[in-house]
């Protein structure tokens, strides 16, 4: 049997197994907004350690990580160096955030901020500036699944239909189930992504160099810039460190203030549950190191790849592996792009329905769920249609979608820790840091430092916040007390 | 040890782990050799704070716990 066929039938029954799991979660779940969104609250430590693991780590990890360490060299530490930060302090915020969505109700990010800042403009800002990021990123991990099914069969099923059914797949399970499915799903693709990458991590260079170190020792004698951070920038000149801290400081802040992420707050089961799966984060945060690897094992090989996204795949091709891990190589990148599109689809639904449409309109159950899988379904079709466009410039809109998604850390750490903070103070802080984040992003050599345009946006936000905030009437003490305390 | 130490110790160690993993605090951990497990040392280093993080708040989770479980702190 020709190789690429026996790849498609491992690609087809990985699909056909997920498809399986998101459709039979689903028939645990309740017909609630909350079943739909928050799971009923069910998730106990293992699937929630492997949702927040599988929904972190996308196809921009799984792919772009490769690429990056390929083409830029040590630059790509900056990915290694923020998850488990950005993510310790959920450790006290997370339970706080979840005692809340129990005690108010609350199953996102927004109707947390507006529970203490009522205000329904504040939600719908925040509604659109997080489908103005969620885009993008949804774009991007179609493109990743094309991207893959594309290289790994040969050109036989070209990007169009790679991203067209492994995403009508996700739809169909997301439609159907929600948080339940996404859930379920995730545990089963996180376990294949970190059992594909330490496999094929580990095995490139000793295949390829007799060890890591000979391999490490290569690249130091041929391409020494390569391995000393901050490493290189798109072109090949050394990259700033002033890009390489603000990328750490940025992606770090941001990383769980994105809502698919954020709003995992409100699915796990218990408190404890939650501490317990930022505890183990960082053990999922190693998991780049194989990833890492696997780019590094294609600096010095014979062949390179059309684009430096291409590396893993190209590697795989390449090194002539049995088609059988050729297909389990492919799923486990489709687990990585799905594992997070599915996270994002749910989470622009929730969000958009919940916060944005929900406070202008007075909807039931039935027609709210009803809408959020209208919502999925445009979403879906948008970023698709993104997806087809091969000049679009997405790594410099995923980028950028840090910069919006950076500016929800101070509302958030405002709504939860800070008593004078008022609901003219978050406003005004969020527009004027969102603002100048797009400014500089859309003019980006006028950057002082070099700097990322979220950290630029959140030195306006945050003074912004602190004296309007000043400047307006204290809040009501009783407001304040229910979450501050 | 008390819990507002324990919790003041986790802050300074993330505050010392962003300081170290980039500019300037990385300056000079920013090299290859020595190579530690066949890793340049760079790599090697930001790794080390990442596995801090786990043994810093599994450190604090055994305070917290036992303050939330009514003993004393």
């Amino acid at each position: 049997m020709e190789q690429w066929i026996v790849v498609t039938i491992v690609i087809a029954l990985y699909l056909g197994l997920t498809l399986t799991i998101g459709l039979l979660a689903g028939r645990r779940s309740s017909h609630s907004v909350t079943g739909y969104v928050a799971a009923d609250r069910s998730f106990g430590l293992v699937v929630m350690y492997f949702v927040t693991g599988a929904s972190v780590f996308s196809a921009f990890a799984f792919l772009g990580g490769p690429g990056w360490a390929y083409s830029r060299g040590m630059a790509v530490l900056y990915i290694l160096a923020y998850g488990a930060i950005g993510m310790a302090p959920f450790y006290w915020l997370g339970p706080r955030i979840a005692s809340l969505g129990r005690r108010h109700g609350y199953v996102t990010q927004a109707q947390l901020l507006t529970g203490r800042f009522p205000s329904r403009n504040l939600s719908a800002l925040i509604a659109l500036l997080s489908l103005i990021a969620f885009v993008p990123y949804i774009t991007v991990q179609m493109r990743g699944a094309g991207i893959v099914i594309e290289a790994v069969t040969d050109g036989h099923v070209p990007l169009w239909l790679g991203a067209l059914v492994a995403y009508g797949i996700v739809i169909v399970y997301v439609l159907s189930a929600g948080a339940m499915a996404v859930g379920w799903t995730n545990t089963f693709q996180g376990v294949f992504m970190v059992v594909i990458a330490w496999t094929l991590g580990l095995y490139l260079p000793y295949r390829l160099y007799g060890g890591i170190g000979p391999m490490f020792e290569r690249i130091a004698e041929a391409r020494p810039e390569m391995l000393v951070p901050p490493g290189l920038d798109g072109t090949g000149a050394p990259w700033t460190w002033g890009a390489f801290s603000t990328f750490i400081l940025v992606s770090a802040i941001g990383l769980m203030m994105w809502p698919h992420l954020f709003m995992k707050a409100f699915t796990a089961k218990d408190d404890d549950t939650m501490r317990r799966t930022v505890i183990l984060f960082p053990t999922f945060q190693l998991f780049l190191i194989p990833v890492f690897l696997i780019g590094f094992s294609g600096v010095l090989f014979t062949s390179a790849p059309p684009a430096p996204d291409f590396i893993l795949p190209h590697m795989i091709l390449e090194t002539r592996l049995p088609a059988v891990v050729v297909g389990l190589f492919c799923a486990g990148a489709l687990s990585a792009s799905m594992s997070t599109g599915d996270a994002l689809l749910h989470a622009s639904a929730s969000v958009f329905v919940e916060d944005g449409v929900a406070k202008y309109t007075v909807l039931n159950d039935h027609q709210q769920r009803l809408l959020m899988r209208v919502v999925v379904l445009v979403t879906g079709a948008v970023a698709y249609f993104f997806a087809l466009d091969p000049d679009s410039s997405l790594v410099l809109l995923l980028a950028s979608a840090y910069g919006i998604i950076s500016q929800f850390a101070p509302p958030v750490v405002a709504a939860l820790y800070w008593r004078r903070a008022t609901t003219s103070g978050v406003v005004a802080g969020l527009v004027a840091g969102t603002a100048t984040a797009f400014f500089f992003w859309r003019f980006a050599a006028l950057k002082p430092l070099d700097m990322h345009e979220g950290v630029i946006g959140l030195l306006v936000h945050v003074p912004v916040l602190v004296a309007v905030s000043l400047m307006t009437p204290k809040q009501d003490p009783e407001l304040v007390e229910r979450f501050v305390s | 040890m008390k819990l507002r130490t324990a919790r003041t110790l986790t802050g300074a160690y993330l505050v010392a782990a962003l300081v170290f993993v980039t500019w300037p605090g990385l300056l000079p951990f920013a090299r290859i050799e020595p190579l530690v497990l066949g890793l340049p040392f760079s790599m090697a280093w930001i790794a080390g704070w990442v596995i801090g993080v786990l043994v810093v708040l599994v450190l604090l989770d055994r305070v917290e716990k036992r303050h939330r479980d009514g003993g004393d702190d």
